[in-house]
């Protein structure tokens, strides 16, 4: 078990800068919860103050029930080897996010698929609207709402199955002498 | 084909066979299934002692390989693809994402059984299909070829409107040029 020293000291010089929480998760894995304000401004300083230079990721997390986006923004440091993941809650309802790729290139394209697969919008973001999806009109499928497999059913012809088709586990079962399992037993199909 | 008598002439024989014995496939690969052409084509089960070889253009193929599942935007392309094939022409499904959707069965952007939106020779089972079920597939291709009962090309003209209208159920804004056979 190692001290987690390099952990600790990264997570005081955020925290104490920018009075928000934060946790060791275990070794070189660091995680802050900031506000969605001051994200920006914690990358600029990972990157510029403590060399976590390389953005790694950057993606967002549907919490339905607390009616918030989560924004998780993973930065990697090539010499302390710690990914560190910036965390932001954004209101649900108007899903605005600040704009980082002055900061890093490529987070363009991770917020153009975003804003099209969540619907979430970055000001000042540049680029054409339909990314990966051609001719959507439907609400963002990625959000939680979208029932894809209603949407399936409806826009997509299913193909009818076997009518002599029988349940794998129960035909096995039937061979061997087995009992089917409680648990299983909800999956039956006769 | 066949005439009137339910048999073929003589010279539909020789052409059949002349057909079944060199099956260009376009190299054109959708989905995952695409990595199982390479180990097919190779030395070892080496399709090309069937007469099955890569085409570089629709143009000059005819056998068009759809190898997993389809996603909405790559249909656009794949029926692009096939009306610029010239007859005789065949499709081969490939995997259980093109017979009923596999483990994208309720995804959003994957079609569900490719034969609602193209004429579809032969089926081959499998999440994948081995280099065998491969070349089983192929000769059960060739089979139908050597019975002249593989004309769906033709089908496909005689029954434009069925596949149009499933087409453009799926491809909203259609932009597509209208070929005139």
């Amino acid at each position: 078990m190692t001290d987690l020293l390099k952990e600790n000291k990264l997570l005081d010089a955020i925290t104490t800068s920018f009075k928000i929480e934060g946790k060791v998760i275990r070794d070189h894995r660091v995680e802050v919860n900031a506000d969605k304000n001051t994200v920006s401004s914690i990358l600029l300083f990972v990157k510029n103050q403590l060399g976590y230079i390389h953005l790694a990721h950057m993606t967002c997390v549907d919490w339905i029930d607390q009616g918030e986006y989560e924004m998780i923004y993973t930065v990697y440091s090539p010499v302390d080897k710690i990914t560190l993941f910036v965390k932001a809650r954004i209101d649900r309802e108007k899903p605005i996010m600040e704009n980082i790729d002055t900061i890093w290139d490529q987070a363009n394209t991770y917020e153009r698929e975003m804003r099209e697969m969540f619907g979430i919008e970055f000001p000042g973001l540049i680029g054409e609207h339909d990314f990966i999806l051609e001719d959507w009109d439907q609400i963002p499928p990625m959000r939680k709402e979208f029932d894809t497999h209603k949407y399936a059913a409806e826009t997509f012809f299913t193909r009818p199955g076997r009518e002599d088709a029988k349940d794998v586990r129960e035909e096995i079962n039937k061979r061997s002498g087995a009992k089917v399992p409680d648990f299983a037993k909800k999956y039956s199909r006769e | 084909m066949e005439n009137d008598k339910n048999s073929q002439k003589i010279v539909d024989y020789i052409q059949n066979f002349a057909r079944k014995h060199s099956l260009f496939v376009l190299a054109y690969g959708t989905g995952c299934g695409a990595i199982e052409i390479p180990a097919t084509m190779t030395s070892r089960y080496d399709a090309e002692r069937f007469g099955i070889r890569g085409a570089a253009t629709p143009r000059q193929a005819d056998v068009l390989l759809i190898t997993g599942y389809l996603s909405t935007k790559t249909l656009k392309r794949v029926i692009r693809v096939y009306e610029q094939m010239q007859e005789p022409k065949y499709v081969i499904g490939f995997g259980s994402c093109t017979i009923n959707g596999g483990m994208y069965y309720d995804s959003y952007n994957t079609i569900n059984g490719l034969d609602q939106y193209l004429p579809v020779d032969v089926y081959i089972n499998g999440c994948m299909p081995r280099p065998e079920a491969v070349i089983s597939g192929f000769v059960k291709l060739q089979e139908l070829i050597m019975a002249g009962k593989a004309n769906n090309g033709e089908k496909y003209r005689e029954n434009l409107e069925h596949y149009r209208s499933n087409q453009k159920k799926i491809i909203k804004n259609w932009k597509m040029p209208d070929y005139n056979w």
